[in-house]
């Protein structure tokens, strides 16, 4: 089955995996799972999942959480030196929105049975993963508006697509975060365009930064499908029901014209149009780069996962603290003065 | 590895006067004012939000999915109750008919 | 030092020094919003839990908008635009109470600062509710109301960070050392003083002073935590200021300053 092209070649949708072994009575409810997710309803987390499915769910989740805090880092840096009152108060709010994606995500995640110490522990120690975008660095406040058109744009368009995922509490967020990200997409095209129509020393930094950021975007989609060992498994059980490269495809059908409609250039020799398919062809991203980034050699990933454990840290006391003071509480002397849902 | 991450509270959020309180999610917080002053920004900072409910996870007792198809489906229907399992104005129409009756205008 | 009472429709133009004095106190309480502003939303990415980053990060938005009120009003009283007070103004400029310029410090500051803050812009407002500037009346009850949240928020912090543990308690009394003179400093008189009393315009801080202290003294108690005996940490209203607002605006006004252009 052609999918779509990229480079004028046509690319086969990949082959869905096989259904792991186990005996019969675990075929017997991989088959009743898999009818379910067939008539497009979603998993509960007090259904019966196979592990695998459990597994993947809670990589998938908690990298895309750990991308959301770690991704509040080079964003944030700008926060203070935002140029116009407007700008700070949006650029606070947008990164805002990637904590409460975290929260969300987090959550998701914890339905299938990780705590969330668990899975800061292992963002912290290096042993998670997280989007090879957000260890790039953002030398100007141009950055800004690259990563809130280009990653905030290639974002939305995953982020659709997982929205109508098979796992009922992954799904819900991800329709509460899209709702979001229309803020977003917005402001992030509103703060490119205003530099990109601006003064050739805001179009100049502009360009630059569209140059920094246009492969990391194509990176946010993962791995080449003949490179993703994943995408059969999570096709089959419709965690995901688009592969990496026709998100990538659709991607750079709907950025491209709006960075070039602008006259600034995407550092693509091969990029054109091609009017008989509707697509545009495109160079893939150095796959070796986005390997070694995501392996945790990146130009900010020692840093921020620095900022990150030190943030950690410099903030037990006041969550042990918390959790004392909690403890202390008797029935009798609570402070709060919430009142209770009287019904 | 000992959590500090404080325990789980459900949120339920009741959109405007008249509306239920729906589940949008849960919050990490040490108790339940905090987890009320917390939900507020990560679910309501955006307005839309006339009441408020936090629910310590560890309260809420939910029926199991094994179960749940036995125990919300009826084996046998259950037609008396719903207001499909009448029909009066059949009987109505044949008891006018009998009787010369004719209905008003109006109807 | 009588002046002329304003009557109700007398918005906007005001007699000449009172519309001075009155853009002095509207100055000095959006030089304080929008510094805070900005030292609040240093904590964004940084905060000790998610659910309490995503908070701070909405106390921080609605300071820098309450500035952007304040900077509006003195715009229409003759002042520049907002950005440009905020931008490209230097440090003596600033009327700021030298509270809000100090690093954000641990979490115990931040709070600490937080609620001292809060509650004086609670006892301001409440008075301004009633100011004979209609304009400053109107604005005051709109903020006020955005005010309970910040309310809630410091006092439930302080409660429990004043005496959970002895780290806790130890980190809010250092805190509350250094934030307390500063903190006086909210209720240094910007110059104008007398003449806005005179018409109305605001109760003196002395007053105000009095009533936030009432109001932050018991919920201090109940934390465990001592007040200070202090003398006021007084300047910040006459643009003296300490080594951390050059800093600062160093950060802040960086990009708007660069030349590179003037609309972003």
């Amino acid at each position: 089955m052609i999918a779509y092209r990229i480079r004028g070649h046509p690319v086969p949708v990949p082959e869905q995996a096989p259904p792991p072994q186990g005996g019969p009575e675990y075929e017997a409810r991989l088959a009743e799972f898999e009818a379910r997710i067939a008539r497009g309803e979603k998993i509960e987390p007090t259904d019966w999942m196979p592990e695998e499915y459990r597994q993947q769910l809670i990589r998938m989740i908690s990298q895309h959480a750990h991308s959301e805090i770690v991704g509040m880092l080079p964003e944030g840096k700008w926060i203070p030196h935002a140029p116009t009152l407007r700008r700070k108060l949006i650029l606070i709010a947008k990164v805002q929105d990637e904590g409460g994606h975290g929260q969300l995500l987090y959550r998701a995640a914890e339905t299938l049975g990780i705590s969330r110490e668990e899975m800061i522990e292992a963002l912290l120690a290096g042993k998670a993963k997280y989007s090879v975008v957000f260890n790039y660095p953002t030398p100007t406040w141009a950055d800004v508006a690259a990563i809130g058109l280009l990653i905030d744009g290639a974002a939305v368009v995953n982020q659709l697509m997982l929205a109508q995922g098979s796992y009922g509490p992954y799904a819900r967020a991800m329709k509460r975060i899209c709702y979001e990200e229309s803020f977003h997409i917005k402001q992030g095209y509103d703060a490119f365009v205003a530099l990109a129509t601006g003064t050739p020393a805001q179009r100049q930094m502009m360009q630059e930064a569209v140059n920094r950021w246009w492969y990391p975007a194509l990176m946010l989609f993962g791995p080449s499908d003949r490179d993703s060992v994943h995408t059969p498994m999570l096709l089959r059980w419709r965690i995901k029901t688009k592969t990496n490269d026709q998100l990538r495809q659709e991607f750079v059908d709907q950025y491209a014209p709006m960075v070039l409609r602008l006259g600034l250039t995407i550092p693509d020799p091969n990029l054109r149009y091609d009017p008989e398919t509707g697509h545009w062809h495109f160079s893939e991203p150095d796959w070796e780069e986005f390997w070694r980034v995501i392996r945790g050699d990146g130009p900010c990933n020692a840093e921020r996962m620095a900022a990150r454990r030190r943030a950690h840290e410099e903030g037990r006391w006041v969550r042990e603290a918390l959790a004392a003071k909690a403890a202390q509480q008797t029935n009798g002397e609570r402070n709060g003065r919430h009142a209770v849902a009287g019904l | 590895m000992a959590d500090t991450q404080w325990p789980v509270y459900e949120v339920f959020l009741q959109e405007k006067r008249g509306d239920p309180h729906v589940h949008v999610g849960a919050v990490h917080a040490p108790d339940p004012e905090m987890a009320l002053i917390l939900a507020k920004e990560q679910f309501a900072r955006r307005g839309r939000c006339a009441s408020l409910w936090v629910v310590p996870a560890a309260a809420i007792y939910a029926s199991q999915a094994e179960e749940a198809e036995e125990l919300f489906a009826s084996a046998l229907e259950k037609e008396y109750r719903e207001p499909r399992g009448f029909r009066v104005t059949e009987r109505v129409r044949r008891w006018m008919e009998r009787h010369g009756q004719s209905l008003p205008e109006a109807e | 030092m009588a002046s002329p009472s304003l009557k109700p429709n007398e918005a906007v133009s005001l007699p000449d020094p009172l519309r001075e004095a009155v853009g002095h106190l509207l100055l000095a309480m959006a030089d304080d919003e929008v510094l805070l502003g900005h030292r609040d939303a240093e904590w964004v990415g940084h905060a000790p839990i998610l659910e309490a980053d995503i908070a701070m990060a909405s106390i921080a938005q609605d300071e820098i908008g309450h500035a952007v009120l304040w900077y509006s009003m003195l715009q229409a009283l003759g002042w520049p635009d907002p950005d440009r007070m905020a931008y490209f103004r230097d440090p003596p400029e600033f009327r700021n109470a030298t509270l809000v310029e100090l690093p954000r410090g641990d979490w115990a500051f931040t709070v600490v600062r937080q609620f001292l803050f809060d509650y004086a812009e609670k006892v301001r407002l409440e008075a301004l509710i009633d100011s004979a500037y209609p304009p400053l009346a109107a604005a005051a009850t709109k903020v006020r109301r955005e005010e309970t949240y910040h309310l809630m928020h410091s006092r439930a912090w302080v409660l429990r960070l004043g005496d959970a543990t002895e780290e806790s308690h130890r980190r809010m009394q250092a805190a509350l050392e250094q934030a307390w003179p500063h903190a006086l400093g909210l209720f240094e008189p910007a110059p104008g003083e007398d003449l806005r009393v005179a018409a109305g315009i605001q109760p003196p801080e002395a007053e105000l002073r009095v009533r936030w202290k009432a109001e932050v003294r018991p919920i201090l108690e109940a934390a465990s935590l001592k007040i200070p005996e202090a003398e006021p940490a007084y300047g910040g209203r006459i643009g003296r200021h300490t080594e951390h607002l050059a800093a600062l605006l160093a950060d802040f006004q960086m990009v708007a300053r660069s030349g590179m252009g003037e609309t972003w």
